[in-house]
């Protein structure tokens, strides 16, 4: 080689050398791109595809009545499970597996693969399972198609075999069931309702589903197994759900390349959800329930502390026993429910024409009117002829002369057709309006009813295209007609006339002084004092010797109540039904609780008395009332002592 | 006069005689000392024997006494070796007991050697519950640190049970539903709660009793009528 060539070849070999070295900084380059600058991404997408997360719902929280008994509450459940993830499992999958491939080839006969790992996985569960059954004296079976599906599908999640194990069961599994065997005791639990039907439509229920995992739950960005959690689905569950729900615990796993889990990094128990004190006094609450069962009747009732506005009991029936809700509401049960008509809570949601409970505020319009005064007298014939028609008094022989007191007694029609007459529908409506009672009561329970209606003349010209006539205003003023009001609305409205106030937003929670507070001072009813103790004494006649008397009807007690009750028709097919009504207040002179109740007719052209009916059935709760609050009796006054002389 | 004599009748004894005498009196004090030893032993003994008169009569059992004659407590094992065996009616999964209440349960059976898993084994599992309630729950043994109390490990607690006194911690028990040991056999104390995994229980560090590690003498509970396994 001579220099010349040399040099050139010399030259290529640097070229070579200096291209090299590019290529390898190249490389190292980006070697230190990944390695160091994008260090944090391939970390994280590594934890992404090698971590795995478990979400376990925490338990609700347990709901008190105002006495401090539970009334629900979670009921532990324990459940023989199976991690399908686990090594030793798995092994034991692979083991049948291989064994029952090597039984087909030595028959010579073919085999589906799939078929026959969903097979090997049922018969090692199966085996599993039978030593549990030896054990329980049980004989429960797998499903091998469900086994695989949980394989696949939640691997880290447990695979329940037997889903109720009782308290001996759970012991003897315990002591019985070797701590390295593949079955393990796994714990969780339902919502339980020890008071079963009572209260239903007040406590709601819950339903299952997926997990909404909160926001600040680390590992947001890994793939997550979660069980089910529960929400709340009516009443109380749902219009607390915020509160009630637990915190969810969770879990971070490192698996393996196929998804199995080799170890718990990090975890986080589950917190349980807050405690609820209801305004409900579950023995009141009873006491009107088994009135309605004694009885065999549906309808509804309410009643309300008037100086908190709590609710004090909330019947609504038909109703349905909570436990057939947990752990999870069946087809069957909700269509039996369904069929029943036992869906609907009556108390907020059921809409019914009144009746003459609402001549008290017949009553209490006219006396703002001006149009009647404690001096105003009406006769009554037994009839009024407005317009072409005749409207009937329910005495039709007539009252005679009747006062306002004697009217709401003796529930004169005459008496309050003739004042609405004279005040007219603007008047009486705007009044029921000025009441809220064409307004939900805001009560702190959802779905309550927005149907309620009190008729206008404007609302009659848009819904009906009519005019509107006198004998609608008649009908108006003794509660039928157009008028639909749920028995909230009808406590609520008892309430404000007892107190001479507009009342509103009731509450199921037990409401502290912290919450008395923020609620909107109530606006005046506008009675003077003199009027509105026209009314009170007209209801106290009423409970005493009128319509109502049967809300005290007992040999030598006397309580003081004051009521107004109703018989509502209501026209159906063949007829028409009669809806039993009472409101009342206790004690009279100064209320301190209100109550509706209607009770519903359900035989065609049957008498079906608010008297009669609802009144016996509201006086087992003021007896309890009373029971409950002995300084609201009347002072019973001292006997003179005997005098000697007497007793000679 | 009588000292007198005695002195000249112990002269006229030879040197040998009384080497012999001496020895004799030497031989006879240790005998002495060798039965003091052996009383005191006796006496411990009978002690012991006294205490396990104390285990009350259980109708579904017979006691099968027996004496430890070795102890194995590494941090994971926590077992010891009893002197009785198969050939004594015992088997594995038998319950065993002394008047401190659950000592634990027999892992191994030997034809005249037994091994049991104490309380502390973090093997053994039975069911429990907290004196005065019947809500069963599991107990599983923690080990024991060195020159520390023996230790167990208690989950699915109610989370309604609260230590209000520590003076007066609650009582574990054994509950006698899973059919292993009879019921109302002292276990240990609850010493702290803290919430479960799945925050519905709380889990519980359970303090048993000292003389587990030091016991000399146990009672094997054989069913009168054996389960079938």
């Amino acid at each position: 080689m001579n220099p010349e060539e040399k040099l050139r070849y010399q030259s290529r070999i640097w070229l070579f050398y200096a291209l090299v070295v590019v290529l390898v900084m190249i490389l190292l380059s980006g070697l230190a791109y990944r390695q160091i600058l994008q260090n944090d991404v391939y970390f994280e997408r590594g934890k992404i595809q090698n971590h795995r997360r478990i979400l376990t719902p925490g338990p609700r929280g347990n709901i008190y009545d105002r006495e401090g008994r539970l009334i629900v509450s979670n009921k532990s459940k324990f459940s023989a499970v199976v991690f399908l993830a686990d090594a030793s499992v798995r092994r034991s999958f692979r083991q049948e597996y291989y064994g029952m491939k090597n039984e087909f080839q030595e028959r010579g006969e073919k085999f589906d693969s799939n078929r026959l790992q969903i097979e090997a996985r049922g018969n090692v569960i199966q085996s599993y399972l039978d030593d549990v059954n030896r054990m329980l004296g049980r004989e429960t079976s797998i499903n091998a198609s469900r086994v695989s599906q949980h394989f696949n599908m939640n691997p880290l999640l447990p695979y329940p075999l037997i889903d109720d194990l009782n308290r001996e069961e759970l012991a003897v599994l315990l002591e019985l069931l070797p701590i390295e065997h593949p079955i393990q005791i796994y714990a969780s639990h339902t919502r339980h309702y020890p008071y079963e039907n009572s209260a239903a439509h007040l406590l709601g229920y819950v339903r299952s589903s997926l997990l909404e995992p909160e926001k600040d739950l680390k590992g947001g960005d890994l793939r997550t197994f979660s069980t089910k959690g529960t929400f709340g689905d009516n009443g109380i569950e749902k219009e607390y759900d915020h509160l009630l729900q637990g915190k969810t615990g969770m879990e971070i796993w490192v698996v393996d390349p196929a998804g199995f889990q080799v170890e718990r990094v990090q975890k986080q128990p589950p917190v349980t959800g807050k405690d609820l004190h209801l305004s409900i006094d579950m023995d009141l609450q009873r006491i009107v329930e088994q009135q309605f069962e004694v009885y065999d009747s549906k309808g509804a009732f309410v009643a309300i502390d008037i100086e908190t506005m709590e609710v004090l009991a909330m019947v609504s029936k038909p109703d349905y026993d909570l436990n057939d809700t947990a752990p999870f509401l069946s087809f069957t049960t909700a269509k039996d429910i369904g069929e029943r008509g036992a869906w609907q809570n009556k108390a907020m949601q059921g809409l019914f024409a009144p009746g003459s409970p609402f001549k008290l505020l017949t009553a209490v319009a006219g006396l703002k009117a001006g149009v009647i005064d404690d001096d105003t007298v009406i006769n009554c014939p037994g009839f009024l002829r407005v317009g072409r028609r005749n409207f009937p008094c329910h005495n039709r022989a007539g009252h005679g002369d009747m006062d306002l007191e004697h009217a709401l007694s003796s529930s004169c029609n005459v008496f309050f057709y003739t004042v609405a007459l004279q005040i007219g529908i603007d008047n009486l409506s705007s009044e029921a309006i000025f009441l809220g009672m064409d307004q939900p009561t805001k009560i702190d329970l959802p779905f309550e009813t927005n149907g309620m209606l009190v008729p206008t003349k404007q609302w009659k010209q848009e819904r009906k295209g009519q005019s509107w006539y006198q004998g609608d205003t008649a009908n108006t003023a003794i509660g039928q007609g157009f008028l639909l009001f749920s028995p909230l609305q009808m406590a609520v409205m008892a309430a404000s006339i007892g107190t001479n106030q507009v009342l509103s937003y009731p509450s199921v929670l037990k409401r502290t002084s912290e919450d008395l507070d923020k609620l909107p001072i109530p606006r005046s009813l506008g009675l003077p004092e003199e009027d509105h103790q026209l009314i009170l004494d007209g209801m106290k006649l009423a409970a005493t010797s009128g319509s109502a008397r049967f809300l005290q009807e007992l040999k030598g007690e006397k309580l003081p109540l004051g009521g107004k009750t109703g018989t509502a028709q209501v026209r159906v097919k063949g007829g028409t039904l009669e809806m039993a009504w009472i409101v009342a207040l206790a004690p009279i002179d100064d209320p301190k609780v209100a109550i509706a109740i209607v009770v519903e007719g359900e035989e065609v052209g049957a008498s079906h008395g608010g008297g009669s009916v609802a009144a016996p059935m509201a006086k087992p709760f003021f007896q309890e009332y009373f029971n409950k609050h002995p300084e609201l009796l009347p002072a019973v006054e001292e006997q003179a002592a005997p005098t000697t002389a007497s007793n000679l | 006069m009588g000292n007198l004599q005695d002195y000249w009748a112990s002269k006229t004894h030879s040197k040998k005689d009384l080497f012999e005498a001496g020895q004799n009196l030497a031989r006879l004090n240790a005998g002495y000392e060798l039965a003091i030893v052996e009383n005191n032993a006796l006496k411990g003994e009978i002690t012991r024997l006294e205490n396990l008169l104390q285990l009350p009569s259980r109708p579904n059992y017979r006691y099968e006494i027996a004496r430890v004659v070795s102890r194995d407590f590494n941090s994971w094992w926590q077992r010891i070796e009893i002197r009785k065996g198969s050939i004594h009616g015992i088997r594995r999964g038998d319950a065993v007991v002394f008047t401190g209440g659950v000592v634990g349960r027999v892992s191994e059976v030997g034809r005249s050697t037994a091994i049991i898993d104490l309380l502390s084994n973090g093997r053994l599992r039975m069911a429990a519950i907290i004196e005065g309630d019947n809500r069963p729950m599991s107990f599983r043994g923690a080990g024991a640190k060195t020159f520390a109390s023996p230790n167990g490990f208690a989950e699915f607690v109610p989370s309604d049970v609260k230590i209000t006194d520590p003076e007066r911690p609650p009582r574990l028990i054994t509950s006698g539903m899973g059919g292993i040991f009879p019921p109302g056999l002292h276990i240990g104390y609850i010493t702290k709660l803290t919430p479960g995994a799945n925050g519905m229980f709380n889990d519980a560090d359970i303090q048993l009793d000292n003389r587990l590690m030091g016991i000399s003498e146990v009672a094997v509970l054989i069913p009168l009528n054996p389960r079938n396994e």
